[in-house]
């Protein structure tokens, strides 16, 4: 299997929802959701350490259903504690890609925010929605363990009530979060995730998926391949 | 040998090199300053006949009115148990576009690694060190950050957009009883 063509992918299919009870099951469906949520936490700052009292038996985020996870491929939510250096960045656009949706992202502290005390640093990113799409932000330098429970209890509030569907602004605008990527990266930056593949696959792709970043994109772009298994003896 | 004798021997050795100033700032902490060409040379004569074994650190001071840098080596004894710290001015601006000196990592290994960071920092050219490529600073394509005639509130304003201080998803929250407390219009600073 060292094409991707010979990868079984199942498209999804165009049959229309003729369930009467569809809506119903939806909102169980988000309800259900809501109370059981996985947490990726890139510790990129030091808002990283109101995460440990948050989690455990003083705070405990367990008993709104929220665990930590140790890979992005697993997780729902996505923790950005911090500031995001331009270096960091790359990694946490590497991990929001692999993530599964649906996704969600939390940028935690006033640095994600507007570059928080490190506003005039060269070396940090300013708005984290520049370059992913955020769903709730706390702000605080640093936000109290009340707080990080308060935003993400808004979190399960906006999935609840079907708010919380910000990663599809990531497929529906590509063009644009792809332009501001490349404005630090330079035009040659490439993920390894077929982000408008994906926007196909999930029946989500817009007018401003594609556009004049994109076209760069595709000039740049290596094909992707599928990662032969090699055992070095 | 104790410690005093280690610094005697210590300060008739400095007296033989050229061009050097040494300045004795209490019982463990000696102020070398010397010129640049003889630096290498004390280095060599501390590591190899006064126990200065460790090298902590590399500095580097940027002095933009008098177009130099100084770079100030940290050397430690752990016989003579002090700090010496030897000062060298490097010209700003050579002929090149950047400055540069001479490498010291035949004396001390861990200097590549210095001289590394500080030509990313600085731009500061070390011949013949091992490593020169891109350390930290892997996404940086502009001047040497760490530079005084660098304006990084320039960069930073010319670069990156800033958050909008009154989206409609703030009045959401404003309603509810939250929001921002002071404005940045009524902070008076």
């Amino acid at each position: 299997m060292n094409k991707l063509e010979n990868i079984p992918v199942q498209a999804k299919s165009d049959k229309k929802r003729t369930n009467p009870l569809a809506r119903v099951f939806d909102e169980l469906i988000q309800f259900c959701q809501s109370r059981s949520m996985f947490m990726l936490h890139y510790c990129t700052g030091c808002g990283a350490i109101e995460l440990p009292p948050a989690m455990t038996s003083r705070f405990d985020m367990e008993r709104l259903g929220i665990q930590p996870m140790v890979t992005p491929r697993q997780a729902d939510i996505l923790l950005v504690t911090g500031y995001v250096s331009v270096k960091t960045l790359k990694r946490v656009l590497l991990t929001y890609e692999q993530m599964q949706s649906p996704k969600y992202v939390i940028g935690i502290c006033s640095c994600t925010v507007n570059g928080g005390m490190y506003w005039q640093s060269y070396a940090t990113a300013k708005v984290l929605n520049e370059y992913m799409p955020v769903d709730v932000y706390i702000a605080g330098c640093m936000p109290r363990p009340e707080a990080v429970i308060a935003g993400l209890r808004r979190l399960m509030s906006n999935i609840e009530n079907g708010k919380g569907d910000a990663w599809k602004d990531y497929y529906k605008r590509y063009d644009y979060y792809l332009g501001n990527q490349q404005h630090l990266f330079g035009d040659d930056w490439q993920t390894p995730v077929d982000v408008i593949g994906e926007a196909k696959f999930y029946g989500l792709e817009g007018e401003e998926t594609y556009g004049e970043h994109t076209k760069i994109l595709e000039q740049h772009q290596e094909p992707l391949e599928a990662q032969v298994m090699r055992v070095k003896l | 040998m104790n410690c005093d004798e280690i610094n005697i021997w210590l300060d008739t050795l400095l007296e033989e090199i050229n061009e050097i100033k040494v300045t004795r700032k209490s019982e463990r902490r000696v102020r070398v300053d010397v010129d640049a060409s003889s630096l290498p040379a004390l280095l060599e004569l501390l590591k190899g006949k006064a126990s200065y074994v460790h090298l902590s650190a590399i500095s580097c001071v940027d002095w933009p009115d008098d177009e130099e840098f100084e770079l100030v080596y940290h050397c430690w004894s752990y016989e003579a148990k002090s700090l010496l710290s030897a000062h060298t001015r490097i010209p700003r601006n050579t002929c090149e576009e950047f400055a540069h000196y001479v490498s010291i990592y035949d004396i001390y290994k861990p200097a590549g690694f210095f001289e590394r960071d500080i030509y990313e920092m600085y731009g500061i050219y070390f011949e013949s060190s091992p490593f020169m490529e891109k350390f930290i600073l892997t996404e940086w394509n502009g001047p040497p950050p760490m530079r005084k005639d660098f304006d990084a509130e320039a960069y930073v304003n010319e670069t990156f957009n800033w958050a909008e201080y009154n989206p409609d998803w703030l009045q959401e929250i404003t309603e509810e009883g939250g929001g921002i407390e002071i404005r940045p219009e009524d902070v008076r600073l």
